[in-house]
C-alpha cells in the first residue's frame, strides 16, 4: 500500500529530474560568461612578422585584430557595428563619411584614441613610403580631416561602395595606430614584435612574440567595452603538423585550432567527437591558374607582352580548363565531396557571386574537338607543366586528378612540385609557368579580388592584359545601388568564365576547431578571429 | 696536447668560412626571393627595388658575403629579413632546445646500442643476437617522422595524454623568453618522445657498428689474458672489451651529429619544438637569408666542435693515443 502511495511521487520526481536534465544544456547556453583563464590557440603557420600594415599572412592579421581596434567592425551577417566609433554617417552623394568616436577608447599605453590618431593612421597607410598593404584598398580616399577631438571625416575622390568593408574587414580592417608610438619606434621594431612598438587599442595587449614558437597577449584592463575580454591571457603556438595539432587538441593542450586543414576534418571529428568543428561559406577560391601572356623581352614583369605558347589561345583554355576538367570529380577525391565545384571567378560564398558552372560542363569530346581546332592532337600532342606546392597536401591531390583528367583528352600534364616560396615568386613575379594549383585569398566582396586579377594588379597571376576586367571592377566599386552592383557582378562573372583568365575549380573550405569548453567564439572564417568575447567553461 | 687543440681550433675557422660561403651562394642561387614574401601584396617593382637596396641584396653575392662576414666579426649576426628580429638572439634562444634534444637522443641511442651490441657479440648467432640485429635493422628502416607519429598516437592520444604532444618546457635557467614554462619534470616529459624518435635510428646504426667491433675485440689476446687472469665476465666485457670497441663507435657518433641536426628539423617540426631545426627550415623555406646564415654558422660550429671533443675522448678510451 505504501509503495503504491509513493509511486506517483517517485514518478513525478523522475519526470521532474528528467525535465531538469533536459534543461541543463539550455542553462549552459544562457550561462553567464566566466572571467579568467588562459586561452591556448594553435596556428598552423608561422607568424612572419608583427608590423600590422606591412607583414603579409593571415596569422599576423589574426593577432592585429585582437591587439588593435578600428573604427567599425562587421558581424557574420555582414552588418557593420561600432568599434572605436560610436556612430557614423555618409553624405547623400557617398563622398563624405563622418565618424564620431567613443570617449573612453584608450591605447594600451593609456593615451587617448582621438580623431588625430585616426587621421594619423590614414595618412600613415596612404604614404607610399610606408609600403602598407592596405593602401591598395584606399585609392578612393581623398583626405581625412579632424573635425573635433572625437569627430573625423573621410572624404572620397569618387563614390566607393566598399569603404566600410575596408575599414572593418579587408585584411584586418583599419587598425588605429598610436601617433606617438609609431613615430618613436622604427618599422624594424614593429616587424620584430617589440611590445612597446605595437601599442593598440584592442582587448588584448601584446606581451611577447617569440618567432616560430609562441605569442602571448594579456587582457587589457582598460578596454573600452565594459567587462571584456573574459580571458586573462591568450597564448598562440605554432603547430605546423596537423597530426600534432589533433593530438594536442585531444590531450587538451590547446583550446582552439585557428585553421585546420580540410583533409584532417574527418579524423578530428572521429578523434574528438565533442569538438566544435566550425566552417561556413566557401569564400576562398581553389584555382588551376593558367598563364595567358609572357614577357616579350624575356624580362619578368615587362609591360611588353607576348602570347603564352599554350594558354593564350582561348580554345585551348576552354578545352583544358572548361570542358576538360571534371570539377565534381576533383571535389569528390580531394575534399571527399565537402566543397562546391565552381567555375566562376568569385567563390561560392562571396557576396554577389553567380553560379556559372553551366558554362563549363565536363565534356571531354568537346575538349578534344576544341584542341583539334587549335592544332593539338595525336600528331602534335599538347604537353604542359602543372605547378603545385608543398604548403597543403590537397594541392597535390588536385594536381594529380587534373593530370589524370588531362590524359583522358590526350593532354600530358607534367606535375612540378615546388616549395611555397618558389611558387609565390614564380606566380606573382611573372615567372615561367603554364598552370598552377593553389587556393588564393579569401574574398568577402568581388571588389577585394581586384588586387589579384585586374590587368594592372601587381599580383595578376595569369598576366592577362584585358582592361575590360579592370572596367568591371571599377564600375562595381563605384556603384552604390546594391541591385545594380549585383547586375554588374553577374555580367563580370559571365564575361570572366567566358575568357578564363582565371580558372576556378571549387571553393576551398575553411575550418576552425574549438574545445567544448571554449564558449562564445564567433566564427567568421579568415576574416575575423577575435577572442574578446571568448570565455572558458572549465 | 695543447698545441693539438689549438691547431684544431684554428682549423675550425676555414671550415666554417667555407661552409657559410657555400650556403650563402647556394641560398642566393635557388629560386625564391625574400623580398616578395616581405612585401606581400604591397609588392610593386618600385618597392622591391627599394627593399633590395635597403638590405644590400642588389650587390654582388661576394660583396654581400664580405659585408656579412665583416659584421659577424663584430658580433653582429644580422637581422631576419622577414621579421626584423636579431638572428643571434633567436639562435641563442633556440640552441639549448636542440642541444638537449641531440644530447638526449644520443643517450637514447647508446642506451639501446650498448646492451644490444654486447648481447649480440657475446651470444653470436643465437636468437638473442638475431633479435638485436633485427631490431637494429628495424630502427635503421623507420624514419624519424614515422616513429614520431607512432609515439604521438600511442603516448599522447592513445594513453590519454600520458606525454605532451608538443611544445616545450625549458630546463631551469635556460629559458630566454619573457613567458615560458621551466621545470625538470616538465622538460623530461616534453623531450622524451622527440629524443626516442631521433635516437632509435642512431641506436640501430651504432648497434651494428659496436657489435662488429665487439666481435673483433673479444677475440683479441688481451681479452683472453684478462679471462685467464681469472677476471669475471662483467669486468672483462665492460672494462676491457667495450672500452676498446667503443673507439670506432665514438668516431661515428661525432659524424652522426650532422645527421642528428638534420633529423632534429623533422622531429622539432613534428613535436612543435622551439629549436634550431624549425628555425633553420622556416628560414630556408622563406628564403630568409640572414636567418639561414645564422643557422648554417651555428650548425657548422656545433659539428666541428663536437667532433673535436670526440677526437679528444680517444685519449680517455685508449691511453696509448697521444696527440702531438
Amino acid at each position: 500500500m505504501r509503495t503504491r502511495r509513493y509511486l506517483p511521487t517517485l514518478g513525478s520526481a523522475l519526470i521532474a529530474l528528467a525535465a531538469l536534465l533536459a534543461m541543463l544544456p539550455m542553462a549552459a547556453e544562457g550561462q553567464a560568461p566566466k572571467r579568467g583563464g588562459i586561452l591556448k590557440v594553435a596556428y598552423g603557420n608561422e607568424i612572419l612578422g608583427m608590423d600590422f600594415y606591412t607583414t603579409p599572412g593571415y596569422e599576423m592579421a589574426w593577432v592585429a585584430m585582437n591587439v588593435g581596434c578600428g573604427l567599425v567592425s562587421i558581424t557574420p551577417e555582414g552588418k557593420f557595428i561600432p568599434d572605436a566609433a560610436e556612430s557614423w554617417q555618409a553624405s547623400p552623394d557617398g563622398l563624405l563619411f563622418t565618424f564620431k568616436l567613443k570617449k573612453n577608447v584608450l591605447f594600451h599605453d593609456g593615451s587617448k584614441v582621438d580623431a588625430a590618431a585616426v587621421k594619423f593612421t590614414f595618412d600613415f597607410v596612404l604614404d607610399p613610403a610606408n609600403r602598407s598593404n592596405m593602401r591598395q584598398f584606399l585609392g578612393a580616399v581623398h583626405s581625412v580631416e579632424v573635425v573635433d577631438p572625437l569627430t573625423v571625416q573621410i572624404r572620397l575622390k569618387q563614390p566607393y561602395a566598399f569603404l566600410m568593408h575596408v575599414l572593418a574587414v579587408y585584411r584586418m580592417g583599419m587598425i588605429i595606430i598610436s601617433p606617438a608610438v609609431t613615430q618613436k619606434y622604427s618599422p624594424e621594431d614593429r616587424r620584430a614584435g617589440k611590445p612597446e612598438a605595437l601599442v593598440g587599442c584592442g582587448p588584448f595587449k601584446l606581451v611577447e612574440w617569440a618567432k616560430g614558437t609562441h605569442l602571448v597577449m594579456d587582457r587589457f584592463d582598460k578596454y573600452f567595452e565594459p567587462g571584456l575580454p573574459y580571458v586573462d591571457r591568450v597564448v598562440i603556438r605554432t603547430i605546423k603538423d596537423p597530426v600534432t595539432q589533433m593530438a594536442a587538441f585531444k590531450a587538451g593542450e590547446i583550446d582552439f585550432i585557428a585553421d585546420l586543414s580540410a583533409d584532417h576534418v574527418d579524423t578530428m571529428r572521429a578523434q574528438s567527437p565533442r569538438a566544435q568543428v566550425m566552417s561556413g561559406k566557401e569564400t576562398t577560391p581553389m584555382v588551376a591558374m593558367m598563364k595567358v601572356t609572357v614577357p616579350a623581352d624575356g624580362k619578368p614583369m615587362s609591360k611588353d607582352r607576348a602570347p603564352h605558347p599554350i594558354f593564350s589561345d582561348i580554345r585551348v583554355r576552354k578545352a583544358v580548363a572548361c570542358y576538360g576538367m571534371d570539377r565534381k570529380e576533383i571535389v569528390k577525391i580531394a575534399y571527399k565531396g565537402a566543397a562546391t565545384p565552381w567555375a566562376g571567378i568569385i567563390p561560392p560564398g562571396t557576396m554577389d557571386t553567380v553560379d556559372v558552372n553551366h558554362v563549363c560542363p565536363y565534356d571531354p569530346a568537346k575538349a578534344k574537338a576544341l584542341l583539334a581546332e587549335a592544332g593539338w592532337g595525336p600528331q602534335k600532342p599538347l604537353t604542359f607543366e602543372l605547378m603545385t606546392n608543398t604548403e597543403k597536401s590537397v594541392f597535390n591531390v588536385i594536381a594529380t586528378v587534373i593530370k589524370e583528367q588531362m590524359a583522358r583528352i590526350g593532354v600530358t600534364a607534367n606535375i612540378k612540385l615546388v616549395d611555397k616560396t618558389t611558387w609565390l615568386v614564380t606566380s606573382t613575379q611573372d615567372g615561367v609557368f603554364d598552370m598552377f594549383v593553389e587556393d588564393l585569398a579569401s574574398l568577402l566582396t568581388v571588389d577585394q579580388n581586384s588586387y589579384l586579377s585586374a590587368s594592372t594588379a601587381a599580383w595578376n597571376h595569369s598576366r592577362h592584359t584585358d582592361t575590360k576586367i579592370d572596367d568591371f571592377y571599377a564600375r562595381y566599386a563605384r556603384e552604390m545601388d546594391p541591385a545594380k552592383r549585383k547586375a554588374i557582378a553577374k555580367e563580370f562573372q559571365e564575361y570572366s568564365v567566358d575568357k578564363l583568365y582565371w580558372n576556378t575549380i571549387s571553393g576551398s573550405p575553411f575550418y576552425q576547431v574549438a574545445q567544448p569548453w571554449m564558449k562564445d567564439y564567433v566564427y567568421q572564417a579568415e576574416f575575423k578571429v577575435v577572442y574578446k568575447k571568448v570565455w572558458l567553461d572549465k | 696536447m695543447r698545441v693539438y687543440i689549438l691547431r684544431r681550433l684554428l682549423q675550425i675557422i676555414p671550415t666554417v668560412l667555407m661552409i657559410t660561403l657555400v650556403v650563402f651562394v647556394m641560398m642566393r642561387s635557388i629560386p625564391g626571393d625574400p623580398v616578395v614574401a616581405l612585401l606581400g601584396d604591397a609588392y610593386t617593382e618600385e618597392n622591391a627595388i627599394k627593399v633590395r637596396h635597403e638590405y644590400g641584396l642588389d650587390r654582388p653575392i661576394l660583396v654581400q658575403y664580405v659585408i656579412w662576414l665583416g659584421k659577424l666579426v663584430q658580433g653582429d649576426w644580422g637581422a631576419s629579413i622577414l621579421s626584423g628580429r636579431p638572428v643571434l638572439k633567436d639562435v641563442l634562444a633556440r640552441l639549448p632546445v636542440t642541444l638537449e634534444l641531440i644530447a638526449l637522443s644520443m643517450v637514447v641511442a647508446l642506451a639501446i646500442a650498448i646492451p644490444a651490441a654486447i648481447i649480440g657479440a657475446l651470444r653470436q648467432n643465437t636468437w638473442a643476437d638475431y633479435a638485436a640485429t633485427s631490431i637494429a635493422m628495424f630502427g635503421v628502416s623507420v624514419p624519424e617522422f614515422f616513429l614520431g607519429v607512432l609515439l604521438l598516437l600511442v603516448f599522447s592520444v592513445g594513453l590519454g595524454g600520458l606525454l605532451p604532444s608538443s611544445g616545450w618546457v625549458y630546463l631551469p635557467g635556460t629559458c630566454q623568453t619573457v613567458v615560458c614554462a621551466a621545470g625538470l619534470w616538465g622538460n623530461t616529459q616534453h623531450v622524451l618522445m622527440p629524443a626516442v624518435a631521433l635516437g632509435v635510428g642512431r641506436a640501430a646504426l651504432l648497434t651494428r657498428l659496436l657489435r662488429a667491433s665487439m666481435l673483433e675485440v673479444i677475440r683479441t689476446e688481451y681479452v683472453t689474458t684478462a679471462r685467464a687472469k681469472g677476471l669475471g665476465e662483467r669486468p672483462v666485457v665492460l672494462k676491457h672489451a667495450l672500452k676498446n670497441a667503443l673507439i670506432p663507435t665514438v668516431t661515428v657518433m661525432g659524424l652522426q651529429v650532422g645527421f642528428l641536426i638534420g633529423g632534429a628539423i623533422v622531429v622539432e617540426t613534428l613535436f612543435a619544438m622551439p629549436g634550431l631545426g624549425t628555425f633553420g627550415i622556416d628560414a630556408i623555406i622563406a628564403r630568409d637569408y640572414q636567418q639561414v646564415q645564422g643557422f648554417a654558422l651555428v650548425t657548422a660550429l656545433a659539428f666541428v666542435v663536437i667532433n673535436l671533443i670526440v677526437d679528444l675522448t680517444y685519449t680517455f678510451l685508449d691511453p696509448r693515443i697521444r696527440y702531438a
